[in-house]
């Protein structure tokens, strides 16, 4: 009997010493789902979720499940389902896997608004900042510029199961394919660049076994800093030159360096306060068509059959921008 | 009080009702601080995401009772998935009957049974550590998973399957009723048995258990076979929940059910286990979580929460321990 009693005291320790008190619920409440949490791609997000919450009365909390795991994405909005949010944000490590929970969440009258999946069926809106040719494009011609539009080079995504990484990688390639016939890509592609650890090994692994390679372009945010490092240790600096979408603040030595060449991106801070906007727009029964400006997309060209938003809101990261990005908390 | 303690310790072991009072605690902390948290839609929310966590918890339980460990629980489950996924899209995908159903969960489940098997004849009969087995066996199917699939998911699949993963029975979740049935069938399994009575002495004693008469590389070899058909059981639940399989599906929760069984109060060490404490633990972890969810609280400090959870029940089991033995004959 103590020691049931021992149980339940230590238990109101625990539990009270860490449990948050609840916030407030007379706004509408907004719960956004990222691939995962305590990266800086994601902190800028929910950075930008926090600030437009402010700004337009919304409840908005971001969810960065510990590991990029789809199964632990239906949990949490599983669980933000049960707590009866007015507008459920994604952003999907596996479109498929997210179908039935958020087939779910609309069914229980939750609005659902997706970034970067723009194949999911069950949302109101997926919005892109970035179309997936577009961004392809702009990093594939200046990876052609750099190399002098001839030689080998690699291509990295984030893994075989992002959709959009590969979209990227598949216009990329087109287009290098069409307009720069004398650049080869090396091997298919390498599901590498969510760790910086993985796409370091596998660019040194990349150099040693094929010595004319000259260019990386990978599409993951941890992919240019691994190819980077790989570059600056074996010291070939301007010789190899090194492209993609990343972190300004993690990769700014590099870009100084020159380890990094450059790249796109679009700025995820942006993104999170796009999320709160479009939830507040779904809220308040906007209806969004051909021509609709909303801010932080501009004026909108709506795939109604598709659900996609996608506009092209790309800055150029290089040497000059860097610093001003990575000021930013990006 | 008392009466009822001693009842609840006897029927279903020691650790029921200082868990189940834990558990009534953290339902009126939570209760009170969450405005949303006693609601039916919190509880059908806990109801669906318990199933999966929990069978895969009962797959790695019968190894660990028998002193042992299965670190392939995950990527045994998905290759299951990716058997049936495999047979269902052969018969049409979203268009396959029912019988290509039945016909690929039977395959499904040999393939989860025959990883299994194997890694129990390395473990019994070649004597390598269960641990190093089990990494080497889920490194394989990982690997192999990978290779397979190209990384990628298969989905499409029947609309009747959505039945299994998110459907409702008279009110209660058809995954739920799905590891109810698990449950049972372990716990009898494990009480009522030979077989049973054979693993928790493998984990007490191996060598007493030897020349006691029993055959211990058989019953070793049929502990990783069930456990790989439990694997199998949740690899398919997890294909219905998720309308798609990858290798990689559910990769975080591999240490979880180790966490769920020690606090369930089943011994690192082998040799004593139940089936009621941990699914109590389970229920407990999920209620932890969901809470957490609900309070807006990080995700990463949830699994913090999670892992103080094991260390003060550590703490408390030990001084249960020392009280237990000062005096004599009470609990």
């Amino acid at each position: 009997m103590k020691r049931t009693l021992t149980a339940l005291l230590g238990g109101v320790a625990l539990v009270a010493g860490l449990a948050l008190a609840a916030a407030a619920q007379d706004k509408p409440t907004m719960g956004i789902v990222v691939k995962i949490g305590g990266i800086p791609w994601f902190n800028a997000m929910e950075t930008g979720i926090k600030e437009k919450g402010e700004a337009l009365g919304v409840d908005a909390t971001m969810i960065g499940p510990t590991s990029a795991d789809p199964a632990l994405q239906v949990r949490a909005i599983e669980d933000l389902i049960a707590a009866g949010v007015d507008v459920i944000g994604v952003v999907p490590n596996d479109e498929a896997a997210l179908e039935p929970v958020l087939e779910k969440a609309r069914a229980a009258g939750i609005k659902v608004v997706a970034h970067e999946g723009p194949g999911l069926n069950n949302v109101d809106w997926d919005f892109e900042l970035a179309s997936a040719k577009g961004f392809g494009e702009t990093h594939a011609e200046l990876l052609a510029q750099k190399m002098g539009g001839k030689g080998e080079y690699a291509m990295f995504v984030g893994s075989l199961t992002v959709p959009l990484h590969n979209a990227w990688a598949d216009a990329a390639i087109a287009y290098l394919g069409e307009k720069y016939p004398d650049m080869k890509l090396i091997g298919e592609r390498y599901g590498v660049a969510e760790s910086v650890d993985d796409s370091r090994k596998t660019a040194l692994d990349l150099m040693a076994a094929n010595p004319n390679l000259t260019g990386f372009l990978a599409f993951g945010s941890q992919g240019p800093i691994g190819a980077g490092r790989a570059i600056e240790e074996q010291r070939k600096i301007g010789a190899v030159h090194v492209l993609g979408p990343f972190s300004p603040g993690q990769g700014r030595d590099l870009v100084k360096s020159g380890a990094i060449s450059g790249g796109f991106m679009w700025n995820p801070a942006e993104a999170g306060r796009v999320f709160v906007t479009m939830g507040k727009l779904l809220l308040d029964g906007t209806e969004i068509a051909d021509g609709t400006e909303i801010e932080g997309l501009g004026v909108v060209h709506p795939d109604a059959a598709g659900k996609d938003i996608i506009t092209d809101n790309l800055i150029a990261i290089n040497a000059d921008t860097v610093d001003g990005l990575a000021d930013l908390g990006l | 009080m008392t009466v009822l303690y001693t009842r609840l310790a006897r029927a279903f072991g020691a650790e029921v009702p200082g868990l189940l009072g834990f558990l009534a605690l953290v339902l009126v902390v939570f209760g009170i601080m969450a405005p949303n948290f006693l609601t039916a839609a919190n509880f059908g929310s806990i109801a669906f995401q318990l199933p999966e966590l929990g069978i895969l918890t009962l797959a790695m339980l019968i190894p660990i009772i028998s002193g042992g460990f299965n670190l392939a629980i995950i990527y045994t489950a998905n290759m299951a998935g990716l058997t049936l996924a495999f047979v269902l899209n052969l018969y049409g995908g979203p268009e396959a009957g029912v019988l290509p159903f039945v016909f690929g969960s039977v395959l499904a489940i040999g393939v989860g049974a025959a990883s299994g098997a194997v890694m129990g004849l390395v473990i019994a009969y070649i004597g390598a550590h269960p641990i190093l087995v089990s990494l080497a066996m889920m490194i394989f199917l990982r690997g192999l998973g990978e290779f397979l699939t190209k990384g990628g998911d298969i989905s499409g699949f029947p609309p009747y399957l959505a039945v299994l993963g998110h459907g409702s029975v008279l009110g209660v979740p058809v995954p739920l009723i799905l590891f109810g049935v698990c449950a049972v069938v372990w716990h009898v399994l494990l009480t009522r048995t030979r077989h049973g009575f054979a693993a928790r002495m493998i984990g007490s004693n191996i060598r007493a258990t030897t020349y006691a008469g029993i055959h211990t590389k058989r019953t070793l070899t049929l502990i990783y076979t069930l456990s790989g058909v439990m694997c199998a059981v949740a690899g398919i639940l997890m294909l219905a929940r998720f309308n798609s399989v990858r290798v990689g599906h559910g990769e975080a929760l591999l240490l979880v059910t180790v966490l769920a069984c020690f606090l369930g109060g089943v011994d690192p060490f082998g040799g004593f286990g139940r089936v009621v404490p941990v699914v109590i633990a389970l229920v407990v972890l999920q209620v932890l979580s969901s809470g957490l969810n609900l309070l807006g609280a990080n995700q990463h400090l949830s699994t913090a929460v999670w892992g103080l959870f094991l260390i003060a029940v550590m703490v408390l089991r030990w001084g249960a321990g020392r009280y237990r033995q000062r005096k004599p004959g009470k609990g």
